[in-house]
């Protein structure tokens, strides 16, 4: 692989909504993701000498976040996170119907529950399977599926004829549907 | 692509072009011909449409200009240290 060379100020441009999608399906909180994926560049920066270019930036970005969404879950579930959830519960109004936890709970027979429940199922494995793609795939594939970018546009921004794209498109799904077969399919 | 038989390499590229809707009516129709005796590539069509289904349930959230502009703010100022 040739060396890889850290560029902080297109971080934000070129993995951002990676990184945010990547974690809200991890933390449900848009504002909490947003932190996190802020946290993850100023993280990135203050070790970008320890990068040794054996990885793509946005791999290795990947490997800082991760980090960070477990070090986000350590905390809540720490001994003071769990005081503040049951003071919330404590401090409802009494107008708030329903006394038990049980109550509170959701109904998971309820089909959008579990439509939910699906779909970040899914969008947790698709990103996962996105992020082992070779960086070049990655990003038309995004572009073109998920941003829905115009061929056209695309081939300039890379530089690559529209039978390139199709190549890159379609060698990206087959990977993502190897990978996507052994996370998630396999249990339909 | 200028014949009427296609190889089972380019019909794979035209399924995935199809779910893109980026065929024209004769790549549609030397698609459709080749999977009606290619069982293969009917699989993979199947497959692809299956992958389809399963990207366009997904809910992609993207960052408002705004957002950026804040995290961009954050991480230039830390570089300026």
């Amino acid at each position: 692989m040739p060396d890889v060379k850290l560029v902080p100020e297109k971080w934000v441009d070129r993995y951002s909504d990676y990184l945010f999608n990547y974690t809200i399906t991890r933390v449900n909180d848009a504002i909490k993701a947003q932190d996190l994926v802020s946290e993850t560049f100023l993280a990135g920066l203050k070790s970008a000498h320890r990068f040794k270019g054996n990885s793509t930036e946005r791999t290795w970005l990947i490997s800082i976040l991760k980090r960070k969404i477990i070090d986000h879950y350590r905390k809540i579930n720490s001994n003071k996170g769990k005081a503040e959830v049951r003071m919330s519960y404590m401090n409802r109004s009494r107008d708030e119907s329903g006394d038990w936890m049980e109550e509170r709970v959701q109904d998971l027979r309820n089909p959008n529950v579990e439509d939910d429940i699906e779909q970040k199922e899914l969008g947790e494995a698709i990103n996962e399977c996105i992020a082992n793609l070779p960086e070049r795939y990655a990003t038309i594939f995004v572009q073109k599926t998920i941003d829905n970018m115009e061929t056209e546009t695309i081939c300039k921004e890379h530089d690559i004829t529209a039978s390139n794209l199709w190549v890159i498109i379609h060698r990206a799904r087959v990977q993502l549907m190897e990978c996507l077969n052994s996370k998630w399919f396999k249990n339909e | 692509m200028g014949r009427f038989f296609i190889n089972c390499d380019d019909a794979s590229i035209l399924s995935t072009r199809a779910h893109y809707n980026d065929l024209n009516s004769k790549e549609r129709f030397r698609h459709n011909l080749h999977k009606s005796h290619c069982l293969k590539c009917r699989d993979f069509h199947k497959k692809n449409a299956r992958f389809q289904r399963g990207i366009n349930k997904l809910k992609w959230v993207k960052l408002t200009v705004e957002e950026k502009d804040r995290i961009r703010q954050r991480l230039l100022q830390a570089m300026k240290k």
